[in-house]
């Protein structure tokens, strides 16, 4: 398997030179993401993430299986993030590579860890049987931001995902098919979304949403995780470099900003595939949604 | 309707392709020829190597066996022997099945198959891999009831309205009417199997051959896929010479 191509000695310098001169190489401001482009699919729960070059496939499935032995109340949530050789010949099936296990680690501290999904909200029998929702995050175009991404594509499928319906009768539970009840929404606490700083010249420069070329310049990444409320999910940290405890306050009112940003985004374009699926304006008298 | 199809539009692959057609949406990525690992280099052929990834959930042996399959029949196209020593790295990612498909209770990996092998060909063609011919592959279903009409390159739906059904065939065709590949499913006899073949190979190749007689006609019938196949590679041409038209 090759490896991934390193930037050169002399792009390495043009890189970090403009970043000196307060330049991107692609002209952007310093606190600014690519053009950000989301589509759905036909299906519900799949979401289609563009982050300039970038692109991420995020896709929910659902099942219906024991619960585990510890935990009789809660549904079973897991997120699978697997990289194929589709956006890099470097990414081999079956070895992880350091990016993809970061990748997993930080989806699986920020959306799950983070109760952004009411798992109790999956279960159907305590103790017998429970819904297993399952992300599968599908890297098809890779030119970093690949974290940011991902956590935006989990996030809108989650939200555009529905459930079929069930009816508990004593210990038997029946599945409704989408012809029998209209799906129903999951239930979403809250709305965990990453943002992720590169830090360059010792934590002088802070760029926000690098490309593949600058995150291999980068001395280390920061990444944040808020909710639309302002509060920090969590905050990890890779790479050597220390970064002053002021910075780093910075960084998270950035993150704040740009998740409210990016909050918005998902939310209007949720709405207008709604409305596209509304074609004859029944949806409302189909829902079996509980109001809250 | 035929097949939609996408070229060209990942950037980090050397080719990529991106395939729908009822209801069936693949993204397929080829990167080659590059470095191959030195436990599968070959000192006289490329290495072809084959990824199908699930929609959902991990790899299984279904998916094994279409890679199996995908393999020995695009390392029969590809001029292996004019790349000695690389590696054709094709990776075959399913986006969306139709609704239908998990409730047909047939056979899915041949429902899938020929829209796997297109996409896989398409991905071929736009990186550029040389290639000693072309691939066009058809699905047909014949269903269980008398006289049933078999049913040429069906959606999901169709299959789910003819169930039961007998038997399903996947054929692939090369460019010059060689049958590259056939996968067949359920009971028929050769008279069948014969004319599912015929009714394949008059779709997969164009021009020459026997005539479709009237009772075959099928509804909503797509057009020659070698001739399909032609407009894409024309439109592909078009796009890539587009600077020396310009002025």
């Amino acid at each position: 398997m090759p490896r991934e191509v390193e930037v050169s000695v002399n792009e390495r310098a043009f890189i970090q030179q403009a970043l000196q001169e307060n330049v991107r190489l692609d002209g952007r401001a310093f606190d600014a993401f690519r053009p950000l482009e989301l589509t759905f699919g036909d299906e519900y729960g799949v979401a289609d993430v563009q982050l300039g070059k970038t692109r991420v496939i995020a896709r929910i499935s659902v099942d219906v299986t024991a619960p585990l032995p510890e935990r009789k109340f809660d549904g079973i949530f897991q997120i699978v993030a697997e990289f194929s050789p589709m956006a890099s010949p470097a990414f081999e099936v079956g070895r992880p590579t350091d990016a993809e296990v970061i990748l997993s680690r930080i989806l699986e501290k920020a959306i799950r860890r983070s109760n952004a999904l009411d798992t109790e909200s999956l279960c159907i029998i305590a103790g017998l049987k429970c819904f297993a929702l399952r992300a599968d995050v599908h890297i098809i175009d890779h030119d970093g931001g690949l974290i940011d991404a991902s956590c935006i594509a989990v996030m809108a499928a989650l939200q555009h995902f529905r459930r079929p319906d069930v009816v508990v009768e004593g210990e038997k539970a029946t599945i409704l098919s989408v012809r029998e009840r209209e799906p129903i929404p999951l239930s979403i606490l809250h709305q965990p979304l990453c943002v992720t700083f590169s830090c360059y010249e010792d934590g002088e420069r802070i760029l926000i949403d690098a490309n593949l070329a600058e995150e291999q310049v980068r001395q280390e990444e920061v990444i944040v995780t808020m909710n639309r409320h302002g509060e920090v999910c969590q905050v990890a940290k890779y790479g050597g470099a220390t970064v002053e405890p002021l910075a780093l306050l910075n960084c998270i009112n950035m993150a704040s900003q740009k998740v409210k940003e990016i909050s918005k985004f998902i939310q209007t374009k949720l709405e207008e595939d709604a409305k596209k699926r509304d074609a004859g304006g029944l949806m409302a008298e189909l829902s079996a949604e509980n109001e809250r | 309707m035929g097949p939609e199809v996408v070229l060209s539009h990942l950037h980090r692959a050397d080719g990529s392709a991106t395939y729908t057609h009822n209801g069936y949406c693949v993204i397929g990525s080829v990167n080659g020829p590059i470095e191959v690992l030195r436990k599968d280099e070959q000192p006289e052929e490329a290495t072809v190597e084959v990824n199908v990834r699930p929609a959902a959930g991990v790899g299984s042996p279904k998916e094994r066996h279409l890679e199996t399959l995908l393999h020995n029949t695009l390392r029969s196209i590809i001029l292996t022997r004019s790349i000695p020593r690389t590696l054709v790295q094709i990776t075959l990612q399913i986006r969306s099945l139709p609704e239908e498909d998990s409730v047909l209770g047939v056979n899915t990996s041949l429902t899938l198959l020929p829209h796997l092998l297109n996409t896989s060909l398409l991905a071929l063609l736009s990186a550029s891999i040389p290639l000693s011919t072309i691939l066009t592959s058809v699905l047909i279903a014949i269903p269980s009831s008398k006289n049933a009409i078999p049913l040429l390159s069906p959606t999901a739906k169709d299959l789910l309205r003819a169930k039961p059904l007998r038997s399903l065939h996947v054929f692939a065709f090369s460019g010059d009417r060689k049958l590259l590949l056939n996968e067949s499913y359920g009971s028929f006899g050769y008279e069948e199997w014969d004319d599912a073949c015929e009714m394949a190979e008059e779709v997969c190749c164009k021009e020459g051959g026997v005539e479709l007689s009237e009772g075959m006609e099928v509804e909503g019938q797509q057009g020659n896929l070698e001739e399909w196949l032609r407009q894409v590679v024309k439109r592909k041409v078009e796009r890539e010479q587009r600077w020396r038209t310009a002025d």
